[in-house]
């Protein structure tokens, strides 16, 4: 017996032991699903070929803007394992060298990148500006980095105190990295926003996340003041208040 | 009768399915052992987690990038969905000399 558990345990190969022929890979937490669009997009369709016959990019019920963007956005791929996103990272364009106007979006299968889908209707995002000219050469590594934080399910701190029960739902829906003609802007998507002063674990919560992308993932400190020309500090909006566009509307600061 | 089925495998060899299309989930992470020099996920990651649903640090995902370089089977060609490196990323700095230089080449 103990014999055929150590036969067995020596038939695991991780892409570590042997990278033409391992036999086991790393699951993510959930999987994703990478979106594009620019410019270029628009109007396009995907040639209905085998490799891209996946199921049709649903259409939220909301009619108006977003079923007009939704044809514009592509689906790029989904993925479930560390292997296949690396697999992915190596054959697509980084941002630098993405076209102005540009986005991509990484979501969790199945939600859709816009504030109408069900998870990010009652969300917001925290997102952060950076002025291209200084930022070419950081931008790479600061969205996958964002990339890395989302995947490996690192973004909500909360999730990893051992109080809170398994499977307890990751606050972060999505990142997304625009390239605009001045300036880049990376944003986290969460599934809730505090709505008013009674709601202080949840912006508690919320904050842990923002503290968590200015400091590890984008490397600042926990202090330094961000904002000046073109750029912003890291910044919590909820969606309903990004949409009263004009009027003064609550941001949290970290 | 011809057998249709036998025909088509016949006549379409069926490409070698890649390891990464083949290869299993793991299940229990802390069965895993790494060759010497990779670090295992950070165990505090995972204290609550459920089988089969791991979390994983920078650092350990980190490791896999300079060996998983192989183009995923099922990733559409990108210039079809627009998504194109734009050389005016490097030439647009000052002025915009790419883009004077392309159109008096075009006259």
């Amino acid at each position: 017996q103990e014999v055929d558990m150590q036969a067995q345990a020596e038939t695991i190969r991780t892409v570590f032991s042997d990278p033409k022929n391992f036999n086991v890979k790393h699951p993510l937490y959930s999987p994703w699903t990478l979106w594009f669009d620019s410019p270029a997009t628009k109007g396009r369709n995907l040639p209905q070929t085998p490799s891209t016959a996946f199921p049709q990019t649903p259409i939220p019920q909301t009619p108006g803007a977003a079923s007009g963007w939704m044809e514009d956005i592509k689906r790029v791929i989904s993925f479930d394992s560390v292997e296949e996103f690396w697999g992915l990272y190596n054959n697509i364009v980084p941002p630098s060298q993405l076209p102005q106007k540009a986005n991509y979006y990484l979501f969790k299968e199945g939600i859709i990148p816009a504030w109408e889908d069900e998870a990010n209707k009652s969300g917001g995002k925290w997102s952060i500006q950076l002025p291209k000219e200084k930022n070419r050469s950081n931008v790479d590594k600061m969205w996958l980095y964002t990339m890395l934080a989302a995947i490996g399910e690192t973004f909500d701190p909360y999730l990893t105190n051992p109080e809170v029960p398994p499977g307890t739902q990751s606050l972060v829906t999505g990142v997304i990295v625009s390239t605009r003609p001045q300036f880049y802007r990376l944003s986290i998507w969460t599934r809730l926003a505090p709505s008013g002063a009674d709601d202080d674990k949840l912006r508690e919560r919320i904050e842990a996340v923002g503290k968590h992308f200015k400091t590890t993932v984008l490397g600042y400190n926990d202090s330094q003041k961000l904002a000046g020309p073109l750029a912003t500090d890291v910044e919590f909006q909820s969606h309903k208040d990004s949409e009263k566009k004009g009027k003064s509307t609550r941001k949290i600061v970290v | 009768p011809l057998n249709l089925q036998t025909a088509n495998i016949g006549l379409i060899p069926p490409a070698l399915p890649s390891a990464l299309a083949t290869a299993r989930h793991i299940e229990d992470i802390n069965r895993i052992t790494y060759p010497e020099g990779i670090k295992s996920p950070k165990v505090e990651l995972n204290v609550n987690t459920q089988k089969g649903k791991f979390r994983y640090d920078r650092d350990f995902l980190l490791q896999f990038m300079n060996i998983c370089k192989e183009k995923p089977d099922h990733l559409p060609p990108l210039d079809v969905i627009g998504l194109e490196p734009s050389d005016t990323a490097h030439t647009m700095s000052r002025g915009g000399s790419g883009r004077s230089r392309a159109s008096n080449s075009m006259s």
